[in-house]
């Protein structure tokens, strides 16, 4: 297969350009030691689009997102001290967007499923549409909100947070050997999914 | 490592170039690795073009900021306590502060020119008691509209007004306890100030919730009667009405026994704030018709 068919758009400049070296990120960890409020609007500013990404993705709802966020800048400022410069500022960071989101989709069981439920019919296409439209990049849409939010995690963190599979092992507490069964479920399931439609 | 973590890390972009070159070499033959990669690259596409329709909201910083900065659980909750006792203060009759005071340095002086500490023993807790009645209720609040219909639970306003007015009664108690040292030496002070202290809170936390339940009046002449009745067991008024003594007798310990006191006194004060509820729903009633 000739490179040229290899490249991958989807990896943006604009993500290549919010690649901070680890210098940055310890500097903005000693700022926020230091109690410096601009460090939480430079921190927002370098990785506020990747953390909201990370917690829309979780919970599916741009309001409990927009909290999930905003409670991680406040907890980063709080156990700023406890970080280890061992791993990377954004896993660091993605760990908490992980638990803080967890927590509050366990506070509020219910809604995760409504707004799934939501998404799918909303997403079911018309007779019409689907005697119109085969496109596969809406039913991939909808085969990863019917995935269950530790699989959209992996998913996420892999291919948008660009972690790697022991990071996103470290942010997810569990070992690596699940985030690769998980993303080989995952695989299993949209695959299914294409495979339907493709039989439609 | 496998072909499936390998394509992984390749649709990931996380392979360093030896890897790479290699893989796809494996990836032009294998006609499984390149159905998973188109896969792959379409929940890619997918996760990048979500996640860029959907902006980060600008203001979280501002928003995290400040609630960093916000003062903490314990302080929030000290400024509403001192707020609410100031809105109460403001709300209660001052002629309680002045009435209670006027009294204390009455019986003071009295205990002065009789040169005997027991006068204020016994009128400190009548004076607490009396002015707890007054603090609570459609009868004696001139607001009592606006408190019922405030937000603030009423158990909390009844509280609020309590702590003020007990704390006003122990500092006038103290300060008369204090000009009773002119008269006694000053190693008695703590004897005097037990002498008073558990009998009022008793008799107030009584008087109070008998206040709430059946008035001022009849709140004030029960108590009042009970702790009059103590003195009459020591006269021989006691024997004259053929009480039973050891009954009597057993009365008037309760009365110096001031663990059992307190106990008691803020078991009742506990009853009288849960009964807050019950004078509000009368209140309301009375409103309706």
């Amino acid at each position: 297969m000739p490179t040229a068919e290899l490249a991958l758009p989807w990896k943006s400049q604009e993500t290549q350009a919010t690649m901070t070296q680890p210098a940055e990120d310890l500097n903005l960890i000693r700022r926020m030691q230091a109690g410096d409020d601009d460090a939480v609007r430079d921190l927002y500013a370098l990785y506020g689009q990747r953390l909201y990404a990370y917690a829309l993705r979780l919970t599916n709802d741009p309001a409990t997102a927009e909290d999930v966020t905003q409670n991680t800048l406040v907890t980063a400022w709080r156990t700023a001290r406890t970080f280890r410069a061992e791993g990377r500022l954004i896993a660091w960071l993605l760990g908490i967007v992980h638990h803080t989101a967890l927590k509050a989709i366990r506070n509020n069981p219910n809604y995760l499923d409504d707004v799934a439920e939501e998404i799918i019919s909303e997403d079911q296409p018309s007779p019409e549409e689907q005697a119109q439209v085969r496109d596969e990049r809406r039913w991939v849409r909808q085969g990863m909100q019917s995935l269950s939010p530790e699989h959209r995690a992996v998913l996420e963190l892999v291919f948008y947070q660009e972690l790697s599979l022991n990071e996103a092992a470290q942010v997810l507490k569990v070992p690596v050997g699940t985030v690769k069964s998980r993303l080989s479920y995952a695989r299993t399931h949209l695959r299914g999914v294409l495979t339907r439609t493709e039989e439609q | 490592m496998n072909h499936e973590e390998q394509l992984i890390r390749y649709a990931a972009n996380q392979l360093n170039e030896t890897e790479r070159a290699e893989f796809e070499r494996h990836l032009a033959e294998c006609a499984d690795c390149q159905t998973d990669l188109r896969l792959w690259k379409s929940i890619a596409d997918e996760i990048h073009a979500s996640n860029s329709a959907v902006p980060a909201p600008i203001h979280l910083a501002d928003s995290a900021l400040e609630q960093i900065h916000a003062p903490s659980k314990l302080i929030r909750a000290f400024n509403s306590a001192t707020a609410l006792l100031r809105m109460q203060l403001l709300l209660m009759h001052n002629e309680l502060w002045i009435g209670s005071a006027a009294l204390m340095f009455i019986f003071l002086a009295m205990a002065f020119l009789v040169a005997r500490v027991e006068v204020l023993h016994f009128f400190v807790p009548m004076i607490a008691a009396g002015t707890v009645t007054l603090i609570y209720g459609a009868e004696h609040d001139p607001a009592a509209e606006l408190t019922f219909a405030t937000p603030i639970s009423p158990w909390k306003i009844l509280l609020a007004r309590l702590t003020l007015v007990s704390a006003y009664n122990v500092f006038l108690a103290l300060c008369a306890t204090v000009g009773l040292l002119l008269i006694l030496p000053p190693q008695t002070l703590g004897e005097l100030i037990l002498g008073w202290l558990a009998p009022m809170t008793f008799l107030s936390a009584l008087a109070l919730l008998l206040s709430l339940w059946i008035g001022t009046s009849n709140a004030l002449f029960i108590s009042y009667t009970l702790w009059a009745v103590q003195y009459l067991a020591l006269t021989s008024v006691g024997e004259w009405i053929a009480f039973p003594t050891p009954w009597l007798e057993s009365y008037r310990r309760f009365w110096h026994e001031p663990a059992l006191l307190f106990i008691f006194g803020f078991a009742l004060i506990l009853f009288a704030l849960w009964s807050t509820g019950r004078e509000q729903v009368q209140w309301r009633r009375s409103v309706a018709i």
